[in-house]
């Protein structure tokens, strides 16, 4: 002890003991009063991995924003996805929830109160803390009727909107108004913001312009595998290495492996496919059937092809089952005989060569579907759904019950001697439903029906069928992004917004039609997972007899990578290839 | 004069027109009809010569589109078929040539669902013709009378035309084009609601040759006997009538020889872009608009083929044009 | 003359004007907007659709939309798009440059080879040349210009030479590491459209030096026993130029138009492929951004095209 402070200490030896002891004595007060936490890490079960090289994704169109309030399509949505976590996180892969930026829930056993407790020392990716007064903020913005949230409805149960305590520092309490359904599941997606960031715009009413592309990155930070570097107008959009992110590999590696994730739009789903044979993008998702198999014939080495099974997207034929007494439609009110007709409904599914569709559009790489449950739904799907295959004499078996014959000519008429013929509107976008629609008009021809085809484009086709009600028959497709059919809600139930096929409900509706609202209904306030799922069987069979739609087939999801891109495992929940982001790295190459 | 090229041109132009008309007759299979089986196949080899090196004066195919050379097909003419409307007026079901079933004859391969390229290039060239010509005669008529009126008039009234068609050249129709089919009732024969929207492509695209037509007017309108046919109080219109619009005939025949390839081409470029012709009528456009898809692109090159169509179409145009110009040699376009 | 350009610059502002309406109500006549496609994402509800509705101002009147739109024009926003959530302008403004880097690089290399081959097939004595030419031009007009772009893709593909779609533009290495990229990115589509556009240069030019030679007055010049070379580039050319004059403000004036096919096949980012792909969304804003941004420039080539050839034909002002 030779410091000059030494022989000053001895000088006022008491009084500086007293301060020094005492500045101890505070600091450690402090400590048992504020722990600095240790950082609590979630652990995957992947493959461990190593550093380095960046990931290249080709997208078929560009991300519109990075707010999470105002993403309403789907690449906005992956790339959000990216940047931001939610408490808890549905598993792409194996369908089921699992904690996230939340450590362990507990449930009541009313299922009406979930308390979330938090995991601990977590940072935001600019470093700031992540804490209970986050997941507040958050649930505020999205429930708050100004802010106009998509999350907002998903949020509102049984017509109330969650309830949001805390309870500490990192336990906060929500209380729904009743049971619900699906339970946790509603935490997915439901992305936690950062406070610190977005407190001011919020209070300002501001937040819907936020985050926009043209975001500084100093201004935007999320809990997510990545954070957003750069965005180069109509090219690409860079992301960079959250050196923050919360979760570790077995091996206690920081998880994500890859420096960078690019996103290279290139406009169409052939160009992506271009793109990935020229080098350009290592990773291609959402393939198409036949580009799936060009590519596969070709046997390049350096690239992995994968069919990850078939999907959540349903294709499905309806008609137009509205009540049109109060439009000028006669052409089509005197047809609506026959689509009412159910046994009219059940040839024409009979009628329709599904596997055909499978091998002749989608090269073998779909699945025939005979309810709007696909193979791909592997908890949801009800084993008494029949699948028939088709039969022509079937079809005419039907109609002749349903006093339908056949005139000289082989056309089908009806019991007042009308040719039966009707136009089926379809998007023209999407052109492997076009096809599909080729091989149905052969299909019916054969028992006598005169089919025309008619493309329209996506938005006056959407004004037909829901406000102006002008047509006979249509083939869409829709997928939810979720399998439980709590997704479903918007489609089933009579007066929903996706109830397509009778926008304008007849009086009095059908009862099978009414025992399918009470299903739905009652699924969505049970919490036992057995008791939803025998409802929801009944609803399917219920649509498969009845067939208010008639469903086609669903494809697979299709997707490639460059050979070296370890723990690559497409899944069929959106999104397909980047769900395990964080996981993906370069084992040979790069 | 017509000599020479443009003789070669006016025959292959008036050939590809009859074949058009008797497209049911001459193509071996509906244009509508699905083989199945045989979806993606490249063209059938016609053969001579026998795999036992015989030489055949009728041309013959193997069997199962040539991968079953135990079975031959010879080619026929005015084989039965599939029955149809000659010329639209009475039934036959005779084609002008064929193979007997079970063979099978695709000349330039099938698509995905197993239809005769070779069949539905001639159903094809119908609606690919007939818009063509359509559009352009729309296109240079409503360009003429504006042109003609801008050019001889002046003044104002071609200050007003002129930046009329700058607005039309300049506005975004493609936007209204895609929600077109939007109007028409849903039961209107695809056919009809496609030349529809081709006449609408051809009218609004008056502004370029009414520019070209208001360079003749102004030019023909300080000719001498124009002049003096005024001095006599000839009227305006009776002028145009008489003396302009004769006189700017070889002018307008040739532009019509460089419209109708040029529509023919839009019609291409918008069966690209989604405004085609609906399913199952096939016409140029829409068979090469499958040609975008990376699948067909590497691996069906016969998809192709349909592109000579236009391409033919079009030299025989531009030829007939050169000549129709005369001495110059090349026509400004 | 000075009268003559100020009279067209004040009609320029008045067409903008007019197509700035036209196109507003134009494009009210397609049933539909925006907001219509999330009727088929199950997870937005109708009241999330219809507040989005409301706050894009589309279920407001016409009129009421319109105004609203020249209030942001005079704030130099040029409205909102739809889909991106900023103003129209921050999103034209760099599409726009890398159109006009391709459509300018395009049009001298158009220029160039169509001025050359042109003369070239005016001039030569050797008929197999002028032959060969004139039959490769001929092939190359007649071919629609979607195979043009499909078939340089393909051969893209199959040799792997040069890259497929974007820019390039790597945020890492030198300025001319970058130039060398942007560069390799230009070689496919600018090929594609000097490839579309030269066979019709090349027809005007010959059509224009070949009246030009045939004139009396080169006759003259030749029977002065001026030399050969002499008479072309200094009386036969400089006739010739003239219908090339009103030519190349044409071309200035489809500067920004004419690349849009080849940029959606060759996914080049420019200006085109975002007004396609915003007709498609029906992002109107967006839409009328860029076509008075076409607009903009035909009316500018028009003008020029007009100007210089006032300026240059004195027949022209004679009889004016």
């Amino acid at each position: 002890m030779n410091s000059p402070l030494a022989h000053r200490v001895s000088a006022k030896a008491p009084v500086k003991l007293f301060l020094r002891s005492s500045v101890v004595v505070f600091l450690a007060l402090g400590c048992v009063v504020y722990r600095v936490p240790a950082e609590e890490y979630l652990v995957t079960s992947g493959a461990p991995g190593k550093y380095g090289g960046d990931l290249v994704v080709a997208e078929r169109s560009e991300p519109k924003t990075l707010n999470p309030v105002m993403a309403v399509e789907n690449v906005s949505r992956e790339v959000i996805g990216l940047l931001m976590a939610d408490l808890i996180h549905i598993n792409r892969y194996s369908q089921q929830t699992e904690p996230a930026l939340a450590r362990s829930v507990d449930v009541s056993s009313d299922g009406r109160r979930y308390v979330v407790h938090l995991r601990q020392g977590v940072k935001f990716s600019d470093g700031y803390p992540f804490s209970a007064e986050d997941v507040l903020f958050t649930f505020q913005v999205y429930l708050d009727p100004k802010v106009d949230a998509p999350q907002r409805d998903l949020l509102t149960i049984a017509g109330k909107p969650v309830l949001v305590r805390k309870v500490d520092s990192d336990t906060v309490l929500f209380e729904f108004a009743q049971p619900y359904g699906p339970g946790e599941r509603v935490f997915d997606s439901v992305y936690i913001l950062p406070r610190h960031l977005l407190l001011r715009p919020y209070t300002e009413g501001k937040l819907n312009d936020s985050w926009d592309l043209k975001v500084a990155p100093a201004a935007i930070a999320g809990l997510g595998p990545f954070r957003f570097r750069e965005y180069v107008p109509g090219q690409r959009l860079v992301l960079e290495r959250n050196p923050y992110y919360w979760k570790q590999d077995a091996r206690g590696q920081r998880l994500p492996y890859v420096n960078k994730v690019i996103l290279e739009y290139t406009g169409s789903e052939d160009a992506e496919v271009l793109r990935f044979e020229n080098g350009g993008a290592d990773v291609v998702s959402r393939l198409s059937a036949r580009n799936f198999d060009a590519l596969a014939q070709r046997r390049n080495p350096s690239e992995i092809l994968i069919d990850a099974g078939p999907s959540l997207e349903y294709n499905f034929l309806f008609f137009n089952l509205n009540d049109l007494s109060t439009k000028n439609l006669r052409h089509i009110e005197s047809k609506q005989a026959w689509f009412r007709d159910v046994r009219f409904r059940q040839a024409i599914s009979s009628a329709i060569d599904r596997e055909a569709i499978v091998r002749l559009v989608y090269a073998g790489r779909a699945t025939a579907i005979w309810s709007q449950v696909t193979p791909g739904s592997k908890l949801w799907r009800s084993a008494n759904v029949v699948s028939s295959p088709r039969s022509v004499g079937k079809a005419r078996t039907l109609l002749a019950s349903a006093g339908f014959s056949w005139n000289q000519a082989h056309k089908l008429i009806d019991s007042s001697g009308r040719p039966v013929e009707f136009s089926i509107i379809t998007p023209v976008n999407n052109s492997e439903r076009v096809q599909m629609l080729t091989v149905i008009q052969q299909d019916l021809e054969e028992i006598g029906i005169d089919v025309h085809i008619v493309t329209l484009e996506l938005r006056t086709m959407l004004s037909r069928i829901t406000t102006t009600l002008d047509y006979d028959a249509c083939l869409i497709g829709l997928a939810t992004g979720d399998a439980d059919p709590g997704s479903e809600m918007s489609l089933w139930p009579s007066g929903a917004s996706a109830h397509f096929w009778e926008v304008r409900p007849t009086a009095p509706p059908p009862l099978w039609q009414i025992e399918i609202d009470r299903l739905m209904t009652a699924q969505m306030s049970s919490n036992d997972p057995r008791e939803r799922k025998r409802l929801y069987d009944r609803v399917q069979e219920l649509v498969a007899v009845n067939l208010p739609i008639i469903p086609v087939v669903s494809p697979d999801v299709l997707a490639g990578s460059k050979a070296g891109l370890r723990n690559f495992k497409p899944a069929v929940l959106l999104p397909y290839v980047l769900w395990n982001a964080d996981e993906l790295f370069w084992g040979a190459r790069q | 004069m017509i000599r020479g090229k443009s003789a070669i041109a006016c025959g292959v132009l008036a050939s590809i027109h009859g074949l058009a008309l008797v497209a049911n007759f001459a193509a071996p299979y509906s244009f509508a009809a699905q083989q199945r089986e045989f979806a993606w196949a490249p063209p059938t080899s016609v053969h001579w010569l026998d795999r036992h090196g015989h030489f055949h004066w009728r041309p013959f195919v193997y069997g199962t589109n040539g991968a079953d050379e135990s079975r031959m097909y010879p080619l026929r003419f005015f084989v039965r078929g599939a029955s149809y409307r000659f010329a639209g007026l009475f039934p036959s079901s005779r084609h002008l040539f064929g193979v007997d079933a079970p063979g099978v004859l695709f000349l330039l391969g099938t698509d995905g669902f197993g239809r005769d390229q070779f069949s539905r290039l001639l159903a094809g060239s119908r609606i690919s013709l007939t818009a063509g010509w359509l559009a352009a005669i729309l296109s240079l008529a409503l360009g003429t009378v504006l042109g003609g009126m801008a050019g001889y008039y002046g003044g104002w009234l071609d200050d007003l035309i002129m930046r009329m068609s700058e607005i039309s050249l300049a506005l975004p129709w493609l936007y209204l084009l895609l929600a077109g089919r939007a109007f028409l009732p849903l039961d209107a024969p695809s056919s009809m609601a496609y030349l529809i929207l081709i006449s609408v492509v051809g009218i609004l695209g008056w502004a370029r040759p009414a520019r070209l037509i208001r360079g003749l007017a102004l030019s023909l309108r300080e000719r001498g006997y124009v002049l003096a046919a005024r001095t006599f109080g000839a009227s305006g219109p009776y002028l145009l009538r008489t003396h302009i619009l004769p006189d700017a005939a070889p002018v307008l025949l040739t532009q019509m020889a460089l419209l109708a390839p040029q529509y023919i081409m839009a019609e291409v470029t918008l069966s690209f872009l989604g405004l085609g012709i609906d399913e199952p009528v096939p016409s140029w456009g829409n068979m090469l608009a499958g040609v975008q898809h990376y699948h067909v692109l590497t691996s069906s090159w016969w998809m192709l083929l349909p592109g000579i169509a236009p391409a033919v179409v079009a030299l025989c145009c531009f030829t007939i044009a050169d000549a129709l110009a005369g001495r110059r040699g090349v026509v400004p376009l | 003359m000075i009268r003559f350009a100020v009279r067209r610059i004040f009609h320029a502002a008045v067409l903008l004007v007019l197509i700035s309406l036209c196109s507003f109500a134009l494009l009210q006549l397609a049933p539909g907007d925006y907001v219509d496609a999330m009727r088929l994402d199950v997870s937005i509800s109708p009241g999330t659709a219809a507040a989005l509705r409301s706050r894009y101002g589309l279920d407001r009147s016409l009129p009421s939309r319109y105004f609203s739109w020249w209030r942001s024009v005079v704030r130099g926003e040029f409205g909102v798009s739809f889909a991106y959530g900023m103003p129209v302008g921050s999103l034209l403004w760099p599409r726009m440059k890398n159109t006009l880097l391709l459509a300018a690089i395009a049009a001298i290399g158009s220029w160039f080879i169509g001025i050359l081959l042109g003369i070239a097939t005016a001039i030569t004595p050797s008929r197999v040349l002028e032959h060969v030419i004139r039959s490769v031009m001929s092939a190359l007009l007649s071919t629609p210009d979607v195979l043009i772009g499909l078939a340089l893709l393909l051969l893209a593909v199959r040799t792997g030479l040069f890259p497929i779609g974007g820019m390039g533009l790597i945020d890492s290495g030198s300025t001319s590491a970058r130039a060398r990229d942007v560069a390799a990115h230009l070689v496919l589509p600018v090929t594609a459209l000097v490839l579309i556009s030269v066979p019709v240069l090349v027809r005007y030019v010959e059509a224009a030096v070949r009246d030009a030679l045939r004139s009396p007055f080169i006759q003259a010049a030749r029977a002065h026993g001026i030399a050969p070379w002499r008479i072309l580039t200094g009386y036969a050319l400089p006739a010739a130029a003239n219908p090339l004059i009103s030519l190349f403000g044409y071309s200035i004036g489809g500067l920004v138009s004419s690349s849009l096919l080849v940029e959606v096949i060759m996914g080049w980012p420019g200006l085109g492929s975002l007004l396609l792909e915003s007709i498609f969304s029906r992002d109107v804003h967006v839409v009328i951004g860029a076509t008075l941004v076409s607009a903009l420039f035909l009316i500018t080539g028009n003008l020029i095209a007009d100007l210089l050839l006032y300026a240059t034909d004195p027949r022209i002002r004679v009889e004016r």
